[in-house]
């Protein structure tokens, strides 16, 4: 082996030199960016929405920094893949957290994610915004830090109830991805329907990346339910359904509107999917913020903003961010913006629609009320939201909504 | 439980079984002859598997057409990082290989997704329904993951017991140099390998694409079952590669009724502590003295 030379000795030393110096050059950032961490599930069982919601959050930055940025301060996005797995999901918070010195984290999607995030965030004392629905996500929330623009499972899992009520049915299993999310959808319906007088005949909760279901397929349908509830994600889905299919039993379903897609029907066909009741939340369609969101999203996705509910809520936690620094007012830290969050978006005050209008209203010391892409956007105590529900009917392929609900 | 219920939670775990025999076989093949475990085994399954998508979406209907596709990605892929890399490690210690095989692993499925994105696909296949026999319910696609299992188990068994090139192998895989010295064109034993390995792991993606649904990240997934699978089977082994992945599903669908979906992974993994206290060397493996 080629031993060590004296000039070689020098190089590396230079070169360790030249590199010690350039984290320095780095940490020397000027003051005037509030730093936004993206951690959307671009691969793994949210992979459909992922890209959706990270190019929301980027278009809602876009539109911030061209009506002159907040608080004095443009905004910058870093942005880290979810992977919809909580190891990968730390990993990649961590580095948000300690390379990119991001002071919030928006985008996580599954409960198992948010829930694994927010103890570093909460320890960072920086914002922490989700679309996830676990129950425990509003308890553990110690330091009000953490934001969720999504139902809660509780709140999914009365709308699933509601559904199976209002279609007759009498008996139901439930069927439920190993997770916070998959569980709490499930456990939330099991609670609303037996208040309801409905017989819970058999559940299984069921691992991931699993080739075949058919074992705890078997078991519920032995049960002979009327319906099966399930807590599910696309993939399991689609391996689920096609299983039942085969069996030849008479059953129906009811799954959440992020299993229950267009890909689903695309993955099936449309004779297995005949039939099969969609529960999802349903975005604030009626308001102008929405309505200039599905113009951006068009443009740069080429879908409308109502292919990927999650997008418009990521957008919103972008725009709400930003009218609470404007509100905090300039070099705000992360906690005195969070402390604006509530302020901005709930009533009273003046309904605005997007960040320019806001600006100008806070700028006059107006009181604003921000009304979202997503849904009106009043947090409660917990920092919750409750968006309404659509139950939609796969009819031929497509799925068509029969019914909108507030729990 | 019932007879048809066993009966049905049994054909559930042969068949889940037979899905991880075919990973595990090229595992083994590659483990017995290469000498070192490769990680990327996963991923060639789901190049393959995309090349089938692929061939179907610009060719539709054609199941044989997407399973020929398939087998040549397999291949190709194996082939080229065998000449690549792998050929260059050779005689360096296991762990350099096994490192690379990692990095090719990875590799592979961010280029794969960089051009295909992370949608779940699926092949475009009839749908059918299961035959009943009064409760027991046999699917014709299970029927076909079996029958193909069962039968690159029995080609590979005939090519490296009954061939020239199978006996070269084996010879390589006892002492390289040796086989050198004895006129053996190693070079060429280990293409021919490598190749093998590609078609194994093509007919394992396709399989697996079949039954399931094909997504970026499902080979990967599938790598730690396998691994079990061959170390149960005993390493190197062939016929126990097979018969390791069928013991773990069996015991893994069986222990449903007794401590519920959750658990089977658990009891699975717990078969192949008991199999490697009771044999270290796997149930086919062949006992080796350290050197």
């Amino acid at each position: 082996m080629k031993s060590i030379t004296r000039r070689d000795f020098v190089a590396a030393g230079a070169g360790l030199a030249a590199a010690s110096a350039v984290p320095g050059l780095a940490l020397a950032q000027t003051g005037d960016t509030f730093r936004i961490g993206s951690l959307c599930p671009v691969t793994g069982g949210g992979s459909s929405y992922g890209a959706g919601m990270q190019k929301a959050i980027e278009l809602a930055v876009t539109e911030v920094n061209a009506a002159g940025g907040a608080g004095g301060r443009k905004l910058a996005v870093f942005a880290e893949d979810g992977q919809t797995k909580p190891e990968a999901a730390v990993l990649a918070a961590k580095k948000l957290i300690e390379v990119n010195k991001v002071q919030a984290i928006l985008g996580t999607w599954s409960s198992g994610v948010t829930l694994a995030v927010m103890p570093l965030t909460d320890a960072a004392s920086i914002i922490q915004m989700n679309t996830s629905g676990a129950p425990a996500i509003s308890t553990q929330d110690t330091k009000d830090l953490v934001w969720r623009f999504q139902a809660t499972n509780d709140a999914i899992g009365a709308a699933f109830a509601a559904a199976a009520e209002k279609r007759g049915f009498k008996t139901a299993a439930t069927m439920a991805f190993n997770n916070a999310s998959g569980i709490g959808n499930t456990e939330g319906f099991k609670k609303a329907w037996t208040k309801k007088g409905g017989k819970v005949v058999g559940s299984v909760v069921y691992e991931p990346n699993r080739p075949s279901y058919r074992t705890e397929l078997q078991q519920v349908l032995a049960q002979k339910p009327d319906v099966i509830v399930m807590g599910s994600y696309l993939p399991d889905s689609t391996i689920i359904l096609r299983e039942w299919y085969q069996t030849g039993q008479d059953v129906k379903w009811i799954l959440p509107g992020w299993a229950a897609n267009p890909e689903l029907v695309k993955a099936l066909g449309n004779e297995v999917v005949e039939g099969v009741i969609a529960v999802d939340t349903v975005s604030n369609e009626n308001a102008a913020s929405y309505k200039n969101l599905d113009v951006q999203y068009r443009k740069a996705m080429g879908k409308p903003i109502s292919s990927n509910v999650y997008a418009a809520m990521t957008y919103d936690m972008a725009i709400s961010l930003a009218l609470a620094m404007e509100a905090a007012g300039p070099n705000a830290t992360p906690l005195q913006v969070n402390a604006k969050l509530r302020e901005v978006s709930n009533a009273p005050g003046v309904m605005v629609y997007s960040f320019a209008e806001g600006k100008k209203l806070l700028a006059q010391k107006q009181k604003i009320n921000y009304q979202g892409a997503s849904s009106r956007l009043d947090f409660d105590q917990y920092g919750d939201v409750s968006p309404d529900f659509g139950i939609y009917v796969i009819e031929k392929g497509q799925l068509v909504r029969r019914d909108v609900i507030s729990i | 439980m019932s007879f048809t219920d066993f009966v049905n939670l049994l054909i559930n775990g042969t068949v889940e079984g037979l899905l991880i025999a075919l990973p595990a076989l090229a595992l083994t093949l590659v483990m017995g002859i290469a000498r070192f475990p490769n990680a990327a085994t996963g991923d060639y399954m789901t190049i393959s598997a995309f090349a089938a998508v692929g061939v179907q979406a610009l060719l539709p209907k054609s199941i044989v057409l997407a399973a020929l596709g398939a087998v040549a990605a397999g291949i190709a892929i194996a082939v080229v990082f065998h000449l690549w890399v792998f050929r260059a490690l050779q005689g360096r210690p296991l762990v350099a290989s096994l490192v690379a095989s990692i990095g090719i692993a990875f590799l592979a499925r961010s280029v794969l997704t960089f051009f295909v994105g992370h949608d779940q696909q699926g092949f475009q296949l009839p749908l059918v329904r299961a035959w009943n026999f009064d409760g027991i319910r046999v699917l014709p696609t299970d029927l076909i993951v079996a029958g193909v299992a069962v039968a690159a188990m029995a080609a590979l068994f005939a090519i490296l017991h009954l061939t020239p090139i199978g006996r070269q192998m084996r010879a390589v895989a006892d002492n390289p140099d040796l086989g050198r010295a004895s006129g053996i064109r190693v070079r060429r034993v280990l293409t021919v390998l490598w190749a093998m390995v590609g078609t194994l792991c093509a007919l394992g993606g396709l399989l697996f694409g079949a039954k399931a649904i094909v997504t970026p990240e499902f080979g990967w997934e599938l790598l730690i079952p396998a691994f079990a699978a061959m170390i149960v089977g005993g390493i190197g082994s062939p016929v126990g590669a097979v018969v390791g992945g069928v013991l773990l599903g069996i015991a893994q669908e069986l222990s449903v009724p007794f401590v519920g979906p959750s658990y089977k992974i658990a009891v699975a993994f717990g078969l192949l502590l008991l199999v490697l206290l009771v044999r270290p060397r796997g149930l086919f493996g062949v006992a080796t003295a350290a050197r």
